[in-house]
């Protein structure tokens, strides 16, 4: 017989503006866990204000606390959900959040997307989501090095042809 | 030594309360200097505000702009021969003046920045109190100092932060004041103070000139948003472009940001490393003219730009 899951982890990048997004996660977490502790992951910066949004403890990512240290502490804790706020849209980020949600053996994951209400996604779809996302990183590393190479290339051309008066050094 | 003050404000009639008083009273203890509203097109009827309540500062109303271009017009309208920049929430200590004005007669000086502090005296971390950077990755990295006693005498910083500096008009023109690269903000106050060091010229911290910027609630200490995040971190990659001179920093600046779009989706988050890349692109030409200029004009190399504001050399 497994152990049993308790309490909730949110898992959020608490920019500035997403204050409401963050309370509002934590509230969604509290009444589908019931007298169960939430907790919220942040960094030394969000820390206390994740706590004054709500947050019953915060698990610190950052000032030593590698992503690795943060799975390790979730799969510990086994927790019964965990959430994901996401912020604007055209922010391809929250892969990480996806992946860390995806080790923590959680339950339950819930996906607080903006202007939507809470939606609870299955492991497979996640994954598939994540996969697809791993999937693009080849063609944006080529994609990226083309762009930046003939903009850095002409950038320098641009400086030799300046000449100066320290042009010995280009 | 004269100066103007120049107060920047965009819709900001509720801190121009308490800021402009502020400098009226600390121009008036300096002997008298002349005090002006550079008003960025607010539509809150902040110009009227300052003109009805504080007949004794000009105010100075612009186009749409953004920070560079209304601190650029109010430093070009200014007669005398030094200017502070001031932000309409950074409230001045009624003697910041003369020490400021004091550091800023060095000849070799081209700017002296203030100290940043809270309204209960700690000092703020998220403004400039003596700064310093380092090249990494492609990147130039920005450091504050946030130990209060290291912060005790006059000392070199790379910039002097725009919300609270002092700065020489004459050096001011000859840098051409801040780019509009940066448009609309962030990095133009970096660029300026680098490109100063470039020239030959110092900036400087000067911890006995105290302003106080109040921050705001515990909500304003987290992270940035989403969109303030892409636009520094584009001109974050403007910067590098238009400034990094030396070739074997700049092959790093190749590989790191050739890197940047797998990161982008394999890291993810803060900030979106792709789209302040492209964005970056679309003002290319703009960067290379102003690379051609530093090349022509720069007097020092990139380390040792680094190292003087440091105070290691």
């Amino acid at each position: 017989m497994g152990r049993e899951r308790d309490g909730a982890v949110l898992l959020t990048f608490a920019r500035r503006g997403e204050e409401e997004a963050i309370r509002e996660a934590l509230r969604h977490l509290r009444s589908e866990l019931p007298g169960r502790q939430v907790a919220a992951v942040g960094t030394l910066v969000s820390a206390p204000v994740l706590r004054e949004l709500g947050a019953e403890e915060v698990i610190v990512y950052g000032g030593g606390a590698g992503a690795r240290a943060v799975v390790r502490e979730l799969r510990g804790r086994a927790p019964a959900a965990v959430g994901i706020v996401y912020g604007g849209p055209g922010f391809s980020g929250h892969l990480k959040l996806e992946l860390v949600a995806l080790a923590s053996a959680a339950g339950r994951i819930y996906q607080f997307l903006e202007d939507t209400r809470a939606r609870r996604v299955g492991r497979g779809r996640l994954l598939a989501s994540v996969c697809g996302k791993l999937a693009r990183v080849p063609l944006c590393l080529a994609v990226g090095a083309a762009a930046c190479g003939t903009a850095l290339c002409w950038l320098r051309l641009r400086q030799l042809m300046a000449g100066g008066k320290r042009a010995g050094r280009a | 030594m004269k100066a103007t003050l120049v107060i920047t404000n965009h819709n900001g009639r509720e801190l121009l309360g308490k800021s402009v008083p502020a400098a009226l009273e600390a121009a008036r203890r300096a002997g008298g200097h002349p005090v002006v509203v550079a008003d960025d097109a607010s539509t809150d009827d902040s110009a009227a505000f300052v003109r009805g309540t504080y007949p004794e500062a000009r105010v100075l109303e612009l186009p749409k702009g953004g920070f560079g271009a209304a601190c650029n017009a109010a430093v070009a309208e200014a007669e005398t021969e030094a200017a502070v920049l001031l932000n309409n929430d950074v409230v001045v200590a009624p003697d910041f003046l003369e020490s400021l004005l004091t550091a800023l007669a060095r000849p070799d000086v081209f700017a002296v920045g203030c100290k940043f502090v809270n309204p209960d005296g700690s000092l703020t971390d998220a403004l400039g109190n003596r700064t310093s950077g380092r090249w990494e990755g492609g990147l130039l990295y920005i450091h504050h100092e946030t130990r209060a006693e290291e912060l005790t005498e006059m000392c070199p910083q790379l910039y002097a932060n725009g919300g609270g500096m002092a700065l020489r008009r004459e050096k001011w023109a000859a840098l051409g004041g801040f780019d509009p690269l940066y448009r609309p903000l962030y990095w133009e106050d970096v660029d300026l103070g680098y490109r100063a060091w470039g020239r030959g010229w110092r900036v400087l911290y000067e911890p006995a000139s105290v302003v106080v910027h109040d921050q705001g609630s515990t909500m304003r200490r987290l992270h940035r948003p989403a969109g303030i995040e892409l636009m520094s971190a584009k001109n974050a990659i403007l910067f590098a472009w238009k400034n990094l001179l030396e070739p074997r920093l700049f092959r790093r600046v190749a590989l790191a940001q050739a890197r940047w779009a797998a990161d982008d989706v394999l890291i993810g988050g803060l900030p979106n490393r792709t789209a302040a890349l492209w964005r970056a692109l679309r003002q290319l030409r703009e960067a290379g003219r102003g690379r051609a200029e530093e090349q022509r004009e720069r007097e020092r190399s990139d380390e040792e730009i680094l190292a003087l504001a440091a105070g290691d050399a």
